[in-house]
């Protein structure tokens, strides 16, 4: 392992918290277009 | 949520936790580069991605403008994929700065690869900014479309920058000039290919949402229109025809 595991984790952990912001932002605005559709 | 889309969620998330064990665990350390060359494996299929959904746009762009194939899911499918093509751009210029530290020792360098994808990611968020500017279905949908075949033309210059250009960034790991893989052993290249795969799973996920929320909200946005105006009708006030 080397010096350079620092930046792996962090680039890992971007991805991870990019994509599961994005993908929850989304749910959250189908679900309350869904209920829009649904007054 | 339909079956066949909760199937399409959960191959992506298994891809993905796979992928992540094979890039962490399972894939050797680069002889050269080290630990930090895992971070490829994000890297590359993010950069590939926003291509992929930059090139759906610009296909349903063109499908839009052309007379006989037009229809308002073109132009929803073409912004839907270009929000996901700017998340993944995004990604991919966060990532190539994180690999680019340890190996360039830079954050930054304006090297044609990084300045052409930073262009290309200002590009549609003027895009997405331009989705968004008052006008009628149709009037947005042919501006939109005209500025999205527009931003595409930057996608080959990203991809040939390298060979185009003297650049500090490497030349392309699979899809160069000769074809060769440059990358040692079996799971190296496994693991990049695999990665360009559970990314593509994700993207397919992500933009059928967002295609589905784009429609529920041009639907709600008709029936608005279509209820202002019947309630204008309904008081006796005239309706103004045309303009936007």
């Amino acid at each position: 392992m080397d010096e350079n595991w620092g930046y792996v984790v962090a680039g890992y952990a971007v991805t991870v918290a990019t994509l599961s912001a994005y993908g929850a932002w989304l749910w959250q605005r189908l679900r309350r277009a869904r209920r829009g559709v649904g007054d | 949520m339909s079956t066949r889309l909760k199937l399409l969620g959960a191959a992506a998330a298994a891809s993905l936790l796979s992928l992540a064990v094979l890039a962490l665990v399972v894939a050797p350390e680069d002889a050269r580069q080290g630990d930090a060359q895992r971070l490829m494996y994000v890297h590359v299929p993010a950069a590939w991605l926003a291509y992929l959904a930059f090139f759906v746009t610009a296909v349903a762009s063109a499908l839009w403008l052309w007379k006989r194939t037009r229809s308002t899911t073109w132009d929803l499918l073409a912004g839907s994929s270009a929000e996901i093509g700017v998340v993944f751009t995004a990604l991919a210029l966060v990532l190539g700065s994180l690999w680019g530290r340890p190996t360039w020792g830079t954050w930054w360098e304006w090297d044609a690869r990084v300045t052409t994808t930073a262009v290309l990611f200002f590009l549609y968020l003027g895009y997405l900014a331009l989705r968004r500017t008052g006008a009628t279905a149709e009037a947005r949908g042919t501006r939109c479309a005209v500025a999205a075949l527009i931003a595409f033309l930057d996608v080959p210059v990203v991809h040939f920058s390298v060979t185009w250009w003297e650049t500090l960034h490497q030349d392309a790991t699979v899809l160069n000039r000769e074809l060769d893989v440059k990358m040692e052993g079996f799971w190296m290249p496994f693991t990049l290919v695999w990665s360009v795969v559970a990314f593509t799973l994700l993207y397919a996920f992500l933009v059928t949402l967002r295609l589905r929320l784009a429609e529920l909200e041009e639907g709600r946005e008709a029936s608005d229109l279509e209820r202002a105006i019947a309630e204008r009708v309904r008081a006796g006030d005239p309706v103004p025809v045309g303009g936007s």
